[in-house]
């Protein structure tokens, strides 16, 4: 009769612990699951703004070391007297603008299939064809500027009707070999491009002060265009770090319509 | 691309073509090869060549490639493609094929860090490779999944089944295909008393090797050749033919748009042969230039205005922006052209990947 208690006893107390193990073996899978979720959530998430194969190896093996020459549409663009402006407005307001000014950009820029790369001060680099290979990426580049400008035509109206000033921009887009890859320290790592197509492009912004214009393109962009893209040739000039004068091309507006 | 957050809560849209009367020979001849009507087919109806080839691909038509493989890759392409209709029904099939949530969570996470079986994990790999075509994955990728174990045709069928996979996928999501009720159904409590009779009837089975379907001429008649021993290679060969001889949308318009397809994803033997047809149509090479190059030309007509530049957008996606262009793209399409559409687009997003097998013959 004891023997026969003492194993029911025992018999419940193994069930009453596989039971508990069981939760407990339950609760962690679900866990694991949320982490799975979550781990696939960032993977979505980063993939906009990395190519896939970076996000992969930033997961499998927590950095990456992938480097490569791609050939890549840079696009660069900067808010023209934007210093001075800064300094007459409210911070919080000036904060307000700006953000409003990047979120529009972006929005364009993401449609024609390109990705922010960075925000510098008021100016932003977009590259085309860096996250996936993309044979028409200097069309897309310039369809963007050119929504860009649309985009800030319809912002600026807002600013205005609110008593702000209105914003200019000049973009300047250039077509050639980059370094892409992920760069940074231990502390603040993107995924980005490096070479001298970056700094060609950043140069290439300026000019539009010196030719009095707002989208400038190099000769690599121009060949890419096809005849709807209307395109006036500007004078070469001298640019730092270039040994020959650059020459560029205004955009002037495609002939659906968008200027 | 990219892998799916939390697929089957994503929100889904409706459905971009309507429910229809199915002929009742269609249905009777879907029921004798599936067992059952699925739940697609009152949309699918009116583009019979796109009904025959979701059947055929359902039946897994491969030869040397372990069918529980070819599951797996199309859950992790599915995934990839974060196709919530495809991803889905998979994980619903490998409930009946006997896997538990559990197991099936284990497969996505294995596939994400790279665990498991040395030739399965090559193949998954190459598999999401060719899916995201990112580029697409070249001969020495596809040595090493020769070198992790796998003979040749069952390395070649990695392809085909990444390339099915993504045909799949392209056409439920730019179809936005409702959920299956077979998803729901392995919820129910009479699912564990019939799943061993399901999974009898639907149980993976290896084909016999075939010879190459003959004729094999015309659009991708090397890729369809370099699938030799695989029945894949006479699917492939009817589904083209089928596809380009459909009378729902002009075959020069269908090939315009592999053409762009071919161009985005670097295929220059869909290019090539593209090239070669729509000089038939009376497109000089000047005119294709011009075309794959801007996307645009005089020579196209309204609705291949808006095919052309939409084609390059369904090489790489997300599903709620191309949903929405497909809506705006088809607007003015009826259901059979609009599912002509999807079809011709996903047969060259296919074709365009399943290419990489030319260089590894």
């Amino acid at each position: 009769m004891l023997t026969a208690a003492v194993a029911v006893l025992a018999a419940c107390i193994v069930f009453f612990l596989e039971r508990r193990h069981g939760r407990v073996v339950g609760r962690l899978e679900a866990r694991l699951e949320a982490a799975s979720r979550s781990l696939e959530g960032l993977q979505h998430a980063f993939t906009r703004f990395a190519p896939a194969t970076v996000v992969d190896d930033i997961i499998a093996l927590g950095v990456s070391t992938r480097s490569e020459k791609k050939d890549v549409t840079v696009l660069f663009a900067d808010l023209k007297g934007f210093t001075p402006l800064a300094e007459q407005l409210d911070p919080e307001v000036l904060v307000r603008v700006l953000n409003g000014y990047f979120e529009r950009m972006s929005a364009v820029i993401r449609a024609e299939q390109g990705h922010v790369a960075k925000f510098i001060g008021d100016g932003l680099l977009a590259l085309f064809g860096a996250v996936s290979t993309n044979p028409w990426q200097a069309r897309d580049a310039v369809r963007a500027a050119l929504e860009m400008r649309a985009a800030l035509v319809e912002y600026n109206a807002g600013l205005v009707a609110e008593g702000l000033p209105s914003l200019a921009l000049g973009i300047g887009i250039h077509r050639g070999p980059v370094i892409a890859g992920v760069i940074g320290s231990r502390e603040l790592i993107e995924y980005g491009v490096i070479g001298s197509t970056v700094n060609l492009a950043a140069r290439v912004e300026e000019l539009t002060r010196v030719h009095g214009v707002d989208l400038l393109v190099t000769e690599p962009v121009r060949t890419a265009l096809d005849g709807r893209f209307r395109v006036r040739a500007m004078p070469a000039v001298p640019v730092k770090g270039v040994s020959t004068p650059v020459a560029t091309f205004a955009i002037e507006r495609f002939e659906d319509g968008t200027a | 691309m990219g892998a799916a957050v939390d697929l089957l809560s994503d929100e889904w849209p409706a459905c971009i073509v309507p429910s229809g009367p199915v002929p009742r020979e269609l249905a009777n001849s879907v029921r004798a090869r599936m067992g059952a009507v699925p739940g697609w087919l009152p949309r699918v109806a009116p583009c019979p060549w796109l009904v025959d080839t979701m059947v055929t691909l359902i039946g897994k038509p491969v030869a040397a490639l372990p069918p529980d493989l070819v599951d797996r890759i199309d859950l992790v392409v599915s995934q990839d493609n974060s196709c919530r209709y495809c991803y889905g029904v998979q994980r619903a099939v490998l409930r009946i094929r006997g896997y538990t949530d559990a197991d099936i969570e284990r497969l996505v996470r294995d596939a994400q860090t790279g665990d498991g079986v040395p030739a399965e994990r090559a193949a998954i790999d190459f598999a999401r490779r060719l899916s995201r075509a990112d580029p697409r994955p070249g001969p020495a990728e596809f040595e090493r999944l020769l070198a992790s174990g796998l003979e040749r045709l069952a390395a070649i069928e990695v392809a085909c089944a990444a390339a099915t996979g993504n045909f799949a996928n392209r056409v439920a999501t730019l179809l936005a295909l409702p959920t299956e009720s077979l998803e729901k159904f392995v919820r129910h409590p009479l699912f564990r008393v019939i799943r061993p009779l399901m999974s009898w009837r639907m149980r993976p089975r290896l084909r016999p090797r075939e010879p190459l379907p003959d004729p094999n001429t015309g659009f991708g008649a090397r890729v369809v050749a370099a699938l030799d021993g695989s029945p894949a290679a006479g699917v492939l060969r009817r589904t083209i033919d089928a596809a380009l001889g459909s009378p729902i949308l002009p075959a020069r318009t269908k090939v315009l748009v592999i053409a762009v397809v071919a161009r985005a994803l670097g295929c220059r033997e869909g290019e090539r042969d593209t090239r070669t047809l729509l000089a038939r149509e009376g497109f000089a090479a000047a005119d294709m230039d011009q075309i794959l190059d801007t996307l645009a030309s005089p020579k196209l007509d309204a609705r291949e205005a808006r095919l052309v530049p939409f084609a390059r957008e369904t090489v790489r996606y997300q599903p709620a922006t191309i949903q929405l262009r497909m809506r705006d793209v088809c607007r003015d399409l009826g259901p059979a052209e609009t599912l002509e559409v999807a079809g011709i687009l996903a047969l060259a997003n296919a074709i365009c990947r399943l290419s990489v097998v030319l260089d590894a013959c």
